[in-house]
C-alpha cells in the first residue's frame, strides 16, 4: 500500500523534485547571454558567446501555493494525520497548485552578423520539464473521508482534477536586431521535440450520495473526464519489462525522443526593448507561443456519461418473472455501460504554457569611466559615446504573466541592479505572486575575462527554513563571451 | 578579476549555503498516514404490494430471491475492510404481519449469518435496524466470505384481508456504510 501513500502526496513531494517559470532575475539582465531566452529582443551587447555545454543554463524552480514540506513533515510531535487533514485536506482550495519547471541548456551559441552587425543570432538546444498539479480538493476529500457519514448529501466536483506535465527538448534559433538607437526587436523560432506529455484539464462532472427514493441511498455520477498521454507508455513498458537492459533502453528512448524522434511541435518567442529616453527603457516579450502535435505513443483515458443507482430494486409483482441470480453484476454492468471507461489513441494537440514579460527600467548613476564601456568593442549598443553600462544603477518593475490550466497567473517584480564596472553586476528583486509575498531574490553576474558566470536565486528569505518555502528557484550557468576580438 | 572571483567563491556562495537551513524534518511520518474513507451505498430493496401477497394462497412465502453478491469478498475490499454498518428499513402498510429473512451465504451456499425481521401488521412506523460489523459487532468474516445473499419474505397472516390503507405494500430497503483502510 505504500504506492497509495505516495500517490496521495505526490503533488507535495513532486514540488521539490522538479522545478516554475518566472525568471524575473534573468529577465532584462542583459549582461547574461541567456537573457535572450526570456526576451529575444533584449539589448544584446556581445560580439559572440558560447555557453559551456550543459552548464550554460541550468534552472530549477519549484512552487507550492498551499502547504509546504515543513507544514507536513516538521518534527513537531503533531500527529501526521492531523497535519494532513488540517493543513491539506481542510485548507487547500482547488486553485492551490504544486508546480515545477526545470531547464537544462545543452548548448547555446550566439554571434553577431558579419555583414549585418545590427543582428545578433543565437541558437541552441535545451531540455525542459514542466509540471503543474492543482490540488484536487473534492477528490482528496472523497478519498480521505469517503462518500458516507457527514458527506452524504455532498456533491464532489470531478472537475477538480487538473494536471498537466511534459518533458521536451527544444531546438531554437533567434534573431535579435537593433532597429535604431531606441528600438531593438527579436524573434526566436522553436522546434519542440516531445519526450512525454500528459494532461487532464477541462474535466467536469460530479459524484453525489444522497437519500434515495427507492432505497436508503442514491449514488449518482455525471462525468466528462479525460486523461491524455503521449510518450508515456513506452517508458512504462521498459520499466515493466524489468530486464537488464532497462537503463540502456530508457536512455536510448529518451535520446531518440529528444532528437526529433518523438512528437514534434513548433513555436516562437518575440520581444523588444525600447528606450523612451536616455535613461528609461521599456521591454516586453512573449514566450512559447506554440504547440506540439501528439500522434505517437498516444494513450488516452476517458470517463464519460451519467448514472445513478440505489442498489438492486425489485418491485413485485412486476419483477416476479424477471429474477435472476446476477442482479448485482447486472447492476454493475449497467453502471459501467452508462459511464464507460474507455481508452483510445487519438492524436491531440498540446499547447505550450505561454509566458509574457513586460518591464520598465530607469538607469541612473553615471559611471566614473566612460572608456571602460567604450572599450568593450560592442559598438552596436554604444550611443553617442555612451552605453547602458555607463549607468551603474538600474531600478524598475516587471510584470510576468503565464497561462495556466485555471487561468492567467501573474507576478509583479520590483528590482534594483548595480553594476561594478563591466566585470560584476548584481540584481536584487522583490516579487509578489500567488506563491509568496516575501520573495526577495538576488542575481549575480560575473565576467572574468572571457568567462562569464551567473547565479540567480529566488526567495532567499525562505532559505532560513527551506522546507517551509512556498517557492524556490535557482539558475546558474557558465558562458564564454567575446566583447571584442578576444 | 581575482578579487571578484575570490569574493564569489569565498564569501557569497558560502554565505548562501550558511544561511540556508531547515527545521528538522521527519519523513518517516509518512508511514503513519492513514486513509480510512467511509464508503456508503444502497444494497437491495424490494416492494411487494398487498394484492400480490394475497394471490399466493398455497404457500406463505411470497418472495424469495438469491442473488450473487461478492462486493465484500472482492480481494481489494476484503483486505481493507475495517468496520461498518448495514442498515435495514421496513415499512409495512398491509393488513398482515410479515417475516423477512436476509441470509448471507458462502460459495457453497452455506448460511454464514442471517437477520430475521418480524414486522407487525400495518400500518406502522418505519422499522430500522443497524447491524454493526467489525470490532464492535459481528465478525467481518461473515461479509468477506459472503458470495450471495438470499432474501425471503413470508406472510404470517391471511391472504384475504385488505388493508384500509391506500396502495398497501411492504417495503424493505438496505444500505451499507463501511470504513476501509485505503492506506495503512
Amino acid at each position: 500500500m505504500r504506492w497509495l501513500k505516495c500517490l496521495a502526496l505526490v503533488p507535495l513531494l513532486g514540488t521539490y523534485i522538479l522545478s516554475a517559470q518566472n525568471k524575473q532575475l534573468l529577465y532584462d539582465f542583459y549582461e547574461i547571454p541567456q537573457s535572450l531566452m526570456v526576451n529575444p529582443g533584449v539589448k544584446a551587447n556581445e560580439k559572440w558567446h558560447v555557453g559551456i555545454p550543459v552548464l550554460s543554463g541550468i534552472s530549477f524552480q519549484a512552487a507550492t501555493s498551499g502547504v509546504t514540506v515543513n507544514d507536513l513533515f516538521a518534527n513537531d510531535g503533531i500527529d501526521f494525520n492531523i497535519k494532513v487533514r488540517e493543513r491539506a485536506i481542510n485548507s487547500l482550495s482547488r486553485r492551490d497548485d504544486f508546480s515545477s519547471t526545470s531547464q537544462i541548456e545543452v548548448f547555446n551559441v550566439g554571434f553577431r552578423g558579419r555583414n549585418r552587425p545590427d543582428d545578433y543570432y543565437s541558437f541552441g538546444m535545451y531540455g525542459e520539464t514542466d509540471i503543474i498539479v492543482y490540488w484536487p480538493r473534492d477528490l482528496a476529500i472523497l478519498a480521505f473521508e469517503g462518500n458516507g457519514g457527514a458527506n452524504i448529501g455532498s456533491s464532489f466536483d470531478l472537475g477538480h482534477l487538473n494536471v498537466r506535465g511534459e518533458m521536451l527538448n527544444v531546438l531554437h534559433f533567434g534573431i535579435n536586431r537593433k532597429i535604431d538607437s531606441e528600438l531593438t526587436v527579436g524573434v526566436r523560432a522553436k522546434l519542440y521535440s516531445s519526450i512525454f506529455n500528459f494532461k487532464s484539464t477541462n474535466n467536469s462532472g460530479s459524484f453525489r450520495t444522497s437519500p434515495g427514493e427507492q432505497n436508503i441511498l442514491e449514488n449518482s455520477i455525471e462525468a466528462d473526464m479525460q486523461l491524455q498521454t503521449a510518450g508515456v507508455d513506452e517508458f512504462l513498458d521498459i520499466i515493466d519489462q524489468g530486464t537488464g537492459t532497462r537503463r540502456r533502453d530508457t536512455r536510448n528512448l529518451f535520446t531518440r525522443r529528444a532528437l526529433l524522434g518523438g512528437n514534434l511541435g513548433l513555436g516562437f518567442d518575440a520581444g523588444f526593448t525600447y528606450k523612451l529616453n536616455e535613461q528609461t527603457t521599456i521591454t516586453a516579450s512573449i514566450l512559447d507561443v506554440g504547440f506540439i502535435y501528439n500522434t505517437k505513443d498516444v494513450r488516452n483515458f476517458t470517463l464519460e456519461g451519467a448514472a445513478s443507482n440505489e442498489g438492486i430494486n425489485v418491485f413485485l409483482p412486476e419483477d416476479v418473472d424477471n429474477l435472476g441470480t446476477d442482479l448485482w453484476q447486472e447492476l454493475i454492468d449497467e453502471i459501467e455501460a452508462a459511464v464507460p471507461y474507455d481508452e483510445n489513441s487519438n492524436g491531440y494537440i498540446s499547447f505550450r504554457p505561454v509566458k509574457a514579460y513586460g518591464s520598465i527600467r530607469y538607469d541612473f548613476g553615471e559611471g566614473s569611466s566612460k572608456t571602460s564601456t567604450i572599450d568593450c568593442g560592442c559598438a552596436i549598443n554604444v550611443v553617442g559615446g555612451r552605453s547602458e553600462q555607463y549607468y551603474r544603477n538600474s531600478i524598475g518593475g516587471q510584470l510576468f504573466l503565464q497561462k495556466r490550466p485555471l487561468g492567467i497567473q501573474p507576478a509583479v517584480t520590483g528590482f534594483y541592479q548595480r553594476r561594478f564596472g563591466r566585470s560584476l553586476s548584481i540584481k536584487g528583486a522583490y516579487t509578489v505572486d500567488k506563491y509568496s509575498f516575501s520573495n526577495v531574490g538576488l542575481g549575480l553576474n560575473l565576467q572574468a575575462g572571457p568567462i562569464n558566470f551567473y547565479i540567480l536565486g529566488d526567495n532567499l528569505l525562505a532559505y532560513r527554513n527551506v522546507a517551509d518555502s512556498h517557492y524556490a528557484s535557482l539558475q546558474f550557468g557558465f558562458n564564454i563571451i567575446s566583447w571584442n576580438g578576444n | 578579476m581575482r578579487p571578484t572571483l575570490s569574493l564569489l567563491f569565498t564569501l557569497v556562495i558560502p554565505l548562501i549555503l550558511c544561511l540556508s537551513c531547515s527545521e528538522e524534518q521527519d519523513f518517516d511520518q509518512f508511514d503513519d498516514l492513514n486513509i480510512n474513507p467511509a464508503v456508503a451505498s444502497s444494497i437491495f430493496s424490494f416492494v411487494a404490494d398487498e394484492d400480490f401477497i394475497n394471490t399466493l394462497t398455497a404457500v406463505n412465502t411470497f418472495y424469495t430471491q438469491t442473488f450473487i453478491f461478492e462486493a465484500f469478498s472482492e480481494q481489494f475490499v476484503a483486505e481493507r475492510l475495517l468496520e461498518g454498518t448495514i442498515t435495514y428499513e421496513f415499512e409495512n402498510t398491509t393488513s398482515k404481519p410479515l417475516n423477512i429473512i436476509v441470509e448471507f451465504l458462502d460459495a457453497g451456499d452455506n448460511v454464514l449469518d442471517f437477520e430475521n425481521f418480524n414486522i407487525a401488521q400495518g400500518p406502522n412506523e418505519t422499522q430500522t435496524r443497524n447491524v454493526e460489523y467489525g470490532p464492535n459487532g459481528k465478525p467481518l468474516d461473515i461479509l468477506i466470505n459472503t458470495a450471495s445473499i438470499r432474501v425471503t419474505g413470508r406472510n404470517l397472516g391471511d391472504t384475504v384481508s385488505v388493508s384500509p390503507e391506500q396502495d398497501a405494500r411492504v417495503t424493505m430497503q438496505s444500505a451499507a456504510e463501511f470504513i476501509f483502510e485505503l492506506v495503512e
